[in-house]
């Protein structure tokens, strides 16, 4: 057996059964082993930054490890943006490489470059294969490395002739898995300071789904009945129908979130990490509050806030303690429960638009109906920009592994390859990637991808011809003084993607949505909807960057309503 | 060198323990940059498993921070802030 073989081997081991990656030199050694193994699936994408961003999806969408695979040089280099992506959101993924034959290292060689040393801040770890012996321990150890603990992207850059020499050394014994009941610590410091709270608010982020604690953390929600505010990545962690779930926080939150942190005396935060997007201006955030943190990454207690207490560990052992403690112990806090509610029904996104018929789509009057429509298992893979924020604002999300969104590097580009990912991970889910114009022409190449593997994936497209979150930032903050975001030359993108074989449907007025939207979700097979929205539309409410939340600006045609709704 | 920077920033002096490892100091140095110090001195040792760094560093920010950042690295086994040190906050 050879390294390469030695490295299906490993997939084999630990059940990998589906990969993304793309050939070329120093990887053909594995790529010629992969032809005669027929228990991985290979996809083939048009890029390396889509097959590490499939793989990103595929891992967001199912808990699973994700795998990329390229070759040296630009095929290495062309993955960054997809790992960083995966690094900054804590995303469990196997990057393999292929790197010039050992002896060519540091010779400039064709198609070399320090994949290692350039990588070294967007991997949780990194290994670059020095000795064929050491092959099989390295495998073993970067796949149990990216899923454990805070997961993250493991990167093994291997050598050809690594890949070609023979393997004589076994792989180690796989470690016991990792037990979910883990030890549970000490609670009661912490469970004194929430019940003592008048205002306690649950402050909730990605770090539910990495850690698979959902079912634990609705738990605690429902016998804790804490109103609850999400990040961008928590999304979906109180479900559709939580009454006490504001929904997100931050530069683009509901301004009922944002006023309950600000009013709030105590956060509870869990798997969050305080990110500037979600907190505004530290100085301002929570101003009245103290602080129990929990999450299993020590490096994120006391990182931008001090906590006043923090349980760290296991999440699920932690909340399952805190879900015994509210249902012995009931907390005394309907008066807070209402106001939060009273606050989230006059300033939450509202659940119904009552646009006329006629009249030009709106980005959050079609994420509304979108909501409305598709079923309840539906994944929606974002790209970055107002139509991510609509999705995050009006999409009713049943789990969190339904919204992939690219929080943390903000990647425009990441939403159809997270589809094509998700897709592969869940073959019978409805599976549609919400983009912008902007977005879309990022990994456009794609199309071919889904074409290829008849992937039955929707794609909708809100084409405002502009960088329309750019536009909006230039408009408020930089004295409306436009700047390189003007997109009117955009390709006929219903013909574009005909042009990949792929049906396409264009609709412009918003009597057209819901008739749009069900053609292409009855569709068996791919499917765009092209969505002409307003050039003018902006994400409404917003907070400049190095704000603080509590300065949000509001919708203009709104602002004196909502002051006497939620004063 | 700013000489001023120089003054205001704390100095603190750390061990850190690393398995030997492709780019092990590397993957030190860059997290010691990326989260805000500056490297003022630095002593290494190693030998056939362990590399030994003893590091002399400047910084605004909280050095516990930083020890948190490198312990997490795979190849470090241990850190230690020698002086200097912020107390951490209680942690159950």
């Amino acid at each position: 057996m050879n390294g390469s073989q030695h490295i299906l081997e490993a997939f084999h081991r630990h059940n990998i059964s589906t990969v993304f990656g793309y050939p070329g030199g120093c990887i053909m050694p594995l790529y010629d082993a992969l032809v005669d193994d027929v228990d991985v699936e290979h996809v083939l994408c048009r890029h390396e930054q889509a097959c590490a961003l499939a793989a990103d999806g595929y891992a967001r969408a199912s808990g699973r490890l994700g795998v990329c695979i390229a070759t040296s040089g630009p095929g290495a280099t062309n993955l960054i943006t997809g790992v960083a992506n995966a690094y900054l959101d804590s995303i469990p993924l196997l990057v393999i490489t292929g790197q010039v034959p050992s002896a060519l290292i540091g010779t400039d060689a064709f198609q070399e470059t320090d994949i290692l040393g350039m990588t070294l801040g967007i991997v949780k770890h990194s290994y670059l294969v020095e000795d064929a012996g050491d092959l099989p321990r390295v495998l073993e150890e970067a796949i149990g490395l990216a899923q454990s603990g805070r997961p993250g992207p493991v990167w093994i850059d291997i050598p050809k002739d690594i890949l070609l020499s023979p393997i004589t050394t076994a792989a180690p014994e796989r470690p016991q898995a990792e037990n979910r009941q883990q030890q549970c610590p000490d609670i009661r410091e912490a469970w004194a300071m929430l019940k003592a709270a008048k205002r306690p608010l649950l402050y909730s982020g990605g770090g539910v789904s990495l850690a698979q604690a959902e079912a634990n953390f609705r738990a605690f929600a429902e016998a804790s009945g804490l109103p609850g505010v999400v990040t961008l990545k928590g999304i979906g962690n109180a479900g559709r129908h939580n009454p006490n779930d504001m929904g997100m926080l931050g530069m683009h939150g509901s301004r009922a979130a944002n006023k309950a942190v600000d009013e709030c005396d105590l956060l509870f935060v869990v798997g969050a990490r305080l990110d500037d997007r979600a907190t505004g201006k530290l100085d301002g955030f929570a101003p009245n509050a103290r602080l129990i943190h929990i999450d299993t990454d020590a490096a994120e207690i006391n990182k931008l806030r001090a906590a006043d207490i923090a349980v760290r560990g296991d999440l699920n052992a932690i909340l399952s303690a805190f879900t015994t403690a509210a249902e012995q112990t009931p907390l005394s806090i309907g008066d807070w429960q209402k106001q939060c509610q009273t606050w989230h029904t006059t300033g939450g996104f509202r659940a119904a638009g009552n646009e006329a018929p006629l009249t030009p789509i709106t980005g959050p009057a079609f994420i509304r109906q979108l909501s409305g429509i598709t079923p309840d298992n539906t994944i929606i893979a974002c790209d970055v920009g107002q139509h991510q924020m609509w999705v995050a604002q009006y999409y009713q999300f049943a789990h969190p592994r339904h919204h992939l969104s690219s929080g943390g590097l903000g990647t425009m580009g990441f939403g159809m390859p997270a589809a094509i990912g998700a897709q592969f991970a869940n073959r019978n889910s409805t599976v549609i990637n919400v983009t912008g114009d902007g977005s879309f022409m990022m990994n456009a190449q794609e199309l071919a991808t889904i074409r290829r593997y008849n992937l039955p994936l929707k794609l909708i497209i809100l084409d405002n011809q502009c960088l329309g979150m750019v536009r909006q930032q230039q408009e408020l903050f930089y004295n409306n003084r436009e700047s390189q975001i003007n997109l009117d030359d955009n390709p006929d993108f219903v013909a574009m993607a005909r042009a990949f074989d792929i049906p396409a449907l264009h609709i412009e007025r918003t009597d057209q949505i819901r008739r749009g939207i069900e053609t292409i979700l009855a569709y068996n097979g791919p499917m765009l909807l092209h969505v002409a929205i307003s050039r003018e539309e902006n994400v409404w409410p917003i907070v400049k960057a190095g704000s603080s939340n509590r300065e949000m600006i509001d919708e203009p045609r709104k602002t004196s309503n909502r002051k006497e709704q939620v004063a | 060198m700013n000489p001023t920077h120089e003054i205001a920033s704390p100095s603190y002096t750390l061990n850190c323990r690393m398995n030997q490892e492709a780019a092990a100091l590397e993957r030190l140095c860059q997290v010691v940059r990326v989260r805000g110090f500056r490297i003022a001195r630095m002593a290494m040792e190693s030998s056939e498993e362990c590399l030994e760094i003893a590091l002399t560093l400047e910084g605004s920010r909280p050095v516990s921070m930083l020890q948190s950042q490198l312990e997490k690295l795979h190849t470090v086994i241990g850190v230690e802030v020698v002086s200097g040190a912020a107390s951490r906050s209680r942690t159950a």
